[in-house]
């Protein structure tokens, strides 16, 4: 489903991510933790295709296709969901606007006719008791307003509806108490399925406790150094990352 | 090199050949004569002047216009596609003469008279000409020396209008060069409410020229919803001067929306002379080409316990020039004053330029007053999340851009108006592949 190959990128001519491997399968999920500057939310941000980025070495397929060769848009529309860290706020721009649009783009890549209003917004009222979010929220500019827990819940609305082959999870737990962190992680949790992958990039343990990878990969420096089941996780927890460090980067 | 006023002599000449109204009441016969002297003195306002600096009126004073204008061929079926709002009385003018057989005036309920300008001369003569000053720019002179048409709204005391009164100015491009010049007169008496949308549009990108004074008259306890939509060819000079004297209570919420027009200039001014009375300002110009919008406004708190709000938005494309300058002038026995004015603007291109002044004259020690002015491009991170949904390039900044625009809007009470609006400007985005 995704694979990425010696994957190295640049920002403003630094070196941020200098070797990146990794091979994720339909239906698996993989944590990727890291300390902070590490290159996790570049590597999320290159994924998904953000401007600003340089590729220097390597490569990325998803499903077959370069996905480095593709716009953002086109990616989102061939299944690649990066739901933010720092979710944006539109205002002027309605949440149910956005949904209806991203959707329809979807659909659209897909071959599939536009959901007419009433299918559409029986589709937005299940999925919202999904995330446990209100209908009034659907009607708010994006984000506009919401609070830190509100906006992760309306990334996790967003890739319910559009039912993405690969998410890529930026720090979702960030910003998040106890119980918003439970609803996200449930949503998350009802999403997982054999046909989607999901890559979570987190720098805390504590949201694997919610959300059970298959695989840990510990990045730093801008590399893999480290890679295992969910005991990873734990053991960096408790040794902290300079325990990495220490070992070097994986052979 | 001519001056300008020598240049504008051929507008002049017109007054005396012209068949313009009102030639046998004295009264006003004095009041063009007035205008006449006035403009041989000052012409046209050039550069060198102040509120001028940016925005030049040598292709204008250059262009040979005619004021005698052919018949037209617009037809009912148009005027409904033209007209901003379907469930309105309207009043039609078609290249500068009102169209009976157009407009929509049989069914006023009691108290409101909507007449053409031309029809209501001894009935405006009170107040004619008494908001703007004759003096100040030249081209309320000349509008005042060759105003013919337009349109008169009148509101008896305790009427509340039911429906929006649109003011549908057609140019149709049947007379090539055209120039017009109304005046239209908005009386509300005392507790009266009304909406009156002044909308101009042109059929075809031909040249012409638009000289419009609107004149807004509001009593004690009154309110008004004043929209302004110009939509005119990207060829048209468009000036319009649009000035209200408020009394006490009295509420003006005025909109102000330029999309169209080679050279629009618009001067609002809004004096607040009763106490609580209150304006809300607000405007969007939205350019693209090489057009040239000038927007000048001035409040004046002029006595104790009076409020205004203004936000005007600005959307510059390609090769445009955007002017934007605010004043709200609190004068000395406007204590207790509550102002803010702020102007924005979004630059999507290199080639285009804005010059934007807000700018406040306090002479009073007790007041809130706040002011500022913006100027940016589409953020980068908003456009970004967009794509990231799937919504393609040119649909995301078109989204953005809307949601930048509309937000002039937000102030507007009634859902028709601001979605008609809303409708219109959407319309003038760049459109995306269907996504």
């Amino acid at each position: 489903m995704l694979e990425i190959k010696n994957l190295h990128a640049s920002v403003d001519g630094k070196d941020i991510l200098k070797g990146i491997n990794l091979t994720v399968k339909p239906g698996e999920v993989h944590a990727i933790m890291g300390p902070n500057g590490a290159g996790k939310s570049t590597l999320s941000n290159v994924l998904a295709g953000r401007d600003g980025y340089e590729i220097t070495q390597g490569s990325v397929t998803f499903q077959d296709e370069d996905l480095l060769a593709l716009e953002a848009e086109e990616r989102a529309r061939r299944g690649v969901f990066l739901a933010f860290q720092y979710p944006v706020e539109i205002p002027g721009v309605s949440n149910i606007y956005l949904l209806k649009a991203a959707l329809n783009a979807v659909r659209t890549h897909q071959g599939l006719e536009e959901l007419d209003a009433m299918d559409f917004l029986t589709l937005v009222r299940e999925k919202l008791k999904l995330v446990k979010m209100d209908e009034d929220f659907m009607y708010r500019g994006v984000n506009e307003g919401f609070s830190g827990g509100e906006k992760k819940r309306n990334e996790i609305l967003q890739m319910a509806l559009l039912e993405p082959t690969l998410a890529i999870l930026d720090e979702t737990d960030s910003g998040l108490d106890i119980d918003a962190l439970k609803t996200v992680s449930e949503g998350v949790n009802a999403l997982r399925s054999a046909d989607r992958s999901i890559v979570m990039i987190t720098h805390y343990q504590r949201l694997l406790d919610y959300i059970v990878p298959d695989f840990v990969h510990v990045l730093s420096d801008g590399q893999i150094v480290k890679s295992g089941d969910k005991e990873l996780a734990k053991e960096l927890e408790s040794k902290g990352y300079s325990w990495v460090h220490a070992e070097g980067p994986a052979a | 090199m001519k001056q300008l006023n020598e240049l504008a002599t051929p507008f002049a000449t017109v007054a005396e050949s012209s068949d313009l109204p009102g030639q046998d009441l004295p009264w006003l016969q004095a009041l063009r004569q007035r205008a006449l002297t006035q403009f041989s003195t000052a012409g046209l306002p050039a550069k060198k002047q102040e509120d001028w600096k940016y925005t030049s009126l040598w292709n204008l004073s250059q262009h040979p216009f005619t004021h005698q204008a052919v018949e037209s061929t617009v037809d009912a079926a148009q005027v409904e596609d033209l007209a901003l709002l379907d469930d309105a009385y309207r009043l039609v003018i078609v290249d500068g003469v009102y169209v009976a057989t157009l407009s929509q005036l049989d069914d006023l309920p009691v108290g409101l008279t909507v007449c053409p300008f031309s029809a209501s001369l001894d009935s405006v003569k009170q107040q004619l000409g008494q908001q703007v000053a004759l003096d100040k720019v030249g081209l309320t002179a000349l509008n005042t020396l060759l105003m013919k048409e337009g349109v008169m709204v009148h509101v008896a005391a305790d009427t509340v209008v039911d429906k929006p009164i649109e003011l549908l100015v057609i140019n149709s491009g049947a007379t090539a060069d055209l120039a017009t010049h109304l005046r239209n007169m908005i009386v509300l008496d005392v507790n009266a409410q009304a909406t009156v949308v002044e909308h101009y549009v042109g059929v075809t990108d031909g040249v012409n020229f638009t000289n419009v004074v609107s004149e807004v008259v509001l009593a004690e306890q009154t309110e008004l919803f004043h929209y302004k939509l110009q939509q005119e060819s990207h060829q048209a000079f468009h000036i319009a001067t649009l000035a209200a004297k408020q009394a006490a209570g009295s509420q003006w919420h005025t909109q102000n929306i330029t999309l169209g027009g080679k050279l629009s200039r618009n001067d609002v001014h809004s004096r607040l002379e009763g106490e609580q009375s209150h304006t809300t300002m607000d405007g969007l110009y939205l350019l693209n080409d090489e057009q040239h919008a000038d927007t000048h406004t001035r409040i004046d708190h002029l006595v104790p316990n009076t409020t205004s709000n203004e936000l005007y938005k600005g959307v510059l494309n390609d090769e445009c020039h955007g002017v934007f300058n605010g004043k709200v002038i609190v004068h000395q026995d406007a204590q207790k004053t509550d102002s803010n004015q702020y102007n924005h603007n979004l630059l999507l291109s290199r080639g285009c330029a804005i010059d934007t002044k807000p700018e406040m004259e306090i002479y009073a020690d007790d007041v809130k007053c706040g002011h500022g002015s913006t100027v940016g491009q589409l953020d980068m991170d908003q456009l970004f999340f967009l794509r990231a949904r799937g919504l393609d390039d040119v649909t995301a900044r078109s989204l953005l851009t809307h949601a930048f625009a509309v937000d002039v809007l937000a102030r507007l009470p009634s859902e028709t108006i601001r979605q008609a609006l809303s409708a219109v400007i959407e319309q003038r985005l760049p459109r995306g592949e269907k996504s």
